[in-house]
């Protein structure tokens, strides 16, 4: 999904922004002293006062995670370019790439975590492997198809002075991609930052989400909103830093790019799949046997197998797995659902009401980059440990990448074709139905299908958190009970699942894409 | 790696025939021999198949059947040299570079340095000066193809290959380019190969003019344009340059009623 002909936020939109940021922040602060009762709510007045007071603290742990966010951020970068520069010199294997690339992305951080920090012992080492897993892929999707963005003839004019693919790559595919890379770092920035808290969570000695941690385990509301605060200011800020910088170096704003465009070829995808498995499972047991890890923490594809299938407590390790996604499940779905139809509904209403556009565009691209997970605790102070925290927060996740991609897509329609219509008077309503809202689809089946890890990375943060129920709650016991049976399996069932999930939005995005947008698959 | 340019080369093309991957058939069995420093005008309907022997002609598509010798080598020799230019319908310029920058970077691809004020002579050649430093996205389409144009010349090269290359110039901008570009090949001798739709430029440019059938792209007649060169101001409307036009239409008329009947046979 790109555009990279749109033009840059102009100054009315930024003003927009402003304001949009000023009267939440003056909700926020009526909320907070009007409700005084609601102790759970933290007012901005309040927030300013405990960082005021604890800023040491906060300076200190916000210091430890940026740097190891960077670290993370720097060498999952250098991984998203290694990995296009494979498929780009071997192009038959973009999509074994893509895919591993998928399925690596789609293991649960609060799993991976607990199992780095027994690989890598105390220190920043999880931190930065978090990080660094959390970018990688939205950098590597972008670039692929940055790399592939330029039209033919610009390739043939370097071929017709007689050179080859090398000065193709310098003079062409690099400066086309850039918009690309741009777009891709930018969303990585805040990614990293995540990346680098969750990986906190698992018993690092200082950070900010070591702090966090504290925090709900002590009930401490204004240290809470206090993280939270700081958390999405510098995720924003990253984003906006880079958007920054792209506007310098760069001739256009960034495309807009979620996902990687739909496969169109079906007939190969089932071949491409098995190959990516294979290879995913040839890699895990090779990692286990290569670095001599202790099998007792360490379990290989067999030990997996062996524990879901053919050990004697197999069926009990299946009930006890089956039992914890089902409960996740009841989470999981509403909260996707209601996300992406409250992103794409609110999309569709704002186009209806273009006067509200210029104001929460710029704001839902900047939340967009809020790690909405660092806010998991704030929804679970608010909304209670039981099923709506979850399922609003899950929500959440799925809400903003939604919501853009669609008001993204609507905006797309093209301008001629609305000409036309506007010549046979067809009301808004009509120019919606028949014009907007097909151009659109392509978008939103792009944020449905990234939206997939991402729900499933929110849902089980929370229940590792907060909730204490669910797959990531099994998870997280299971880590701390040295149940490396169950927490192996889970992870496998888990970014297995994940990536199914994602293969059906695809299967589902190329029937709705054939019919709507065919000039998509080609 | 060439520093000079390249001498104009004779083209064969000995029963060139190119048939697509999906099995469309846009080439058959072309036998044509251009010969050096002479002007070629490839005429015939839309999607005929001109643009495809073009860009056999540069390398750029190797034909299925057939042989194509550019100065007695096959193109890939030619296009080892850099001793060809291509202007494309499409003016493909790379957008974060200038005009300016574009023709640097032909004449950088093809290991020439820029002699002297040549890259700003020719930027006034095609009507763009005040736009050296102006990037694509800031012109209009015409001007964008008058800056490929330029960007093919800017390599000097003995074979010159322009597909349509004046599709979206303005009438005015058109009549002096057709003015200015002959002057150009007349005194460096280039062999050039013009695909185009219109008639009157393919007579008044050309030294000679071939029709082709609708796809797949056959010879459909082969026509000397005896009028002189260098050709005078205002020759489209001379005597027997109508006489020509007239007898390319009647071919062009002929070549696409000729189509019509193994369609209806089928």
């Amino acid at each position: 999904m790109t555009d990279a002909a749109s033009p840059a936020p102009r100054r009315g939109r930024a003003h927009g922004a402003w304001i949009g940021v000023a009267v939440i922040i003056a909700l926020w602060e009526l909320a907070g002293r009007g409700l005084t009762e609601a102790f759970v709510l933290a007012a901005p007045s309040e927030v300013l006062a405990y960082l005021a007071e604890d800023w040491r603290l906060m300076a200190r742990a916000l210091g430890v995670t940026l740097a190891n966010a960077a670290a993370g951020f720097v060498i999952g970068n250098l991984a998203a370019v290694a990995l296009a520069g494979i498929a780009l010199l071997w192009p038959r294997s973009q999509r074994i790439v893509t895919g591993l690339a998928l399925l690596v992305f789609c293991l649960p951080l609060v799993a991976t975590g607990p199992i780095l920090r027994v690989f890598f012992g105390p220190g920043p080492g999880p931190q930065i492997t978090l990080a660094a897993l959390a970018v990688y892929y939205t950098t590597l999707i972008p670039l692929l198809v940055g790399l592939r963005a330029a039209p033919d003839s610009w390739f043939d004019l370097v071929r017709s002075y007689g050179r080859g693919r090398i000065a193709a790559l310098v003079h062409v595919r690099l400066m086309a991609a850039l918009p690309y890379l741009f777009a891709g770092l930018q969303i990585a920035a805040p990614a990293a930052f995540l990346g680098a808290m969750v990986g906190e969570f698992t018993g690092a000695e200082r950070g900010m989400g070591v702090l966090t941690v504290r925090a709900i385990r002590a009930l401490d509301v204004e240290m809470t909103w206090g993280l939270a605060t700081v958390a999405t200011a510098v995720a924003i800020l990253a984003y906006l830093a880079i958007g920054a910088l792209a506007r310098r170096v760069l001739l256009d704003a960034p495309p807009v790019i979620l996902a990687a465009p739909a496969a169109a070829n079906r007939g190969r995808g089932w071949v491409d799949a098995l190959v990516v498995l294979a290879l995913a499972i040839g890699l895990w047991g090779w990692t286990i046997w290569a670095f001599g890890l202790n099998p007792f923490f360490a379990k290989g594809p067999g030990d997996v197998w062996a524990a879901l299938v053919t050990a004697p407590d197999a069926a009990a390790t299946r009930g006890v797995i089956g039992a914890a996604l089902a409960e996740t499940a009841v989470f999981l779905l509403p909260g996707y659902l209601a996300g992406l139809a409250a992103g794409a509904g609110l999309a569709i209403l704002l186009v209806l009401v273009p006067a509200l556009a210029g104001t929460a565009m710029p704001l839902a691209i900047a939340l967009r980059s809020v790690p909405i997970v660092t806010t998991a605790p704030l929804v679970v102070l608010i909304l209670g440990r039981g099923a709506a925290g979850t399922i609003v927060l899950v929500a959440v996740m799925v809400f903003f990448p939604t919501f853009v991609a669609c008001l993204h897509g609507l905006r797309q329609a093209p301008g001629q074709v609305m000409d036309v219509l506007d010549s046979y008077a067809a009301g808004p309503l009509a120019r919606l139905v028949r014009v907007r809202i097909p151009a659109m689809l392509p978008s939103f089946f792009a944020a449905a299908r990234m939206a997939v890890p991402a729900s499933v990375l929110a849902v089980t943060v929370v229940e590792w958190l907060a909730t204490g129920a669910g797959i990531g709650s099994l998870m997280a016991l299971s880590a701390s009970l040295s149940d490396y049976d169950i927490l192996w399996s889970s992870v496998v069932l888990v970014a297995a699942l994940s990536a199914l999930g994602y293969a059906l939005v695809g299967a589902v995005e190329r029937r709705v894409l054939a019919r709507y947008a065919p000039e998509q698959l080609a | 790696m060439a520093a000079d340019p390249t001498p104009p080369p004779r083209i064969v093309c000995d029963a060139v025939g190119k048939v697509f991957d999906g099995g469309t058939e846009a080439v058959r069995d072309v036998s044509l021999t251009f010969a050096a420093g002479q002007t070629t005008a490839l005429v015939g309907p839309s999607g005929c198949g001109k643009s495809t022997l073009l860009r056999m002609i540069a390398g750029l598509e190797s034909p299925s059947a057939g042989r194509i010798e550019i100065a007695g080598a096959p193109p890939s020799e030619t296009l080892r040299q850099a001793g060809l230019s291509i202007a494309f319908q499409d003016p493909s310029l790379l957008p974060w570079r200038s005009v300016r920058g574009n023709i640097e970077l032909a004449l950088s691809l093809a290991r020439r340095p820029a002699r002297g004020s040549e890259v700003d002579e020719l930027i006034a050649l095609v009507g763009l000066d005040g736009f050296a430093d102006t990037r694509p996205a800031e012109l209009s389409g015409g001007m964008r193809q008058r800056a490929a144009i330029a960007r093919a010349l800017a390599t000097q090269p003995g074979l010159l290959l322009l597909d349509e290359p004046f599709g979206a110039v303005d009438e005015l901008t058109r009549r002096q380019l057709a003015q200015d570009l002959p002057r150009i090949w007349e005194a460096r001798g280039t062999t050039t190969l013009l695909v185009t739709h219109s008639v009157t430029e393919a007579v008044t440019l050309s030294d000679r003019v071939i029709v082709l059938t609708p796809r797949p792209a056959q010879v459909a007649a082969d026509i000397e344009i005896d009028l002189p060169r260098p050709r005078p101001e205002g020759i489209g409307r001379s005597e027997a340059a109508k006489v020509l036009i007239e007898r390319v239409f009647a071919e062009l008329t002929e070549a696409m009623a000729a189509q019509d009947r193994p369609l209806a046979a089928q």
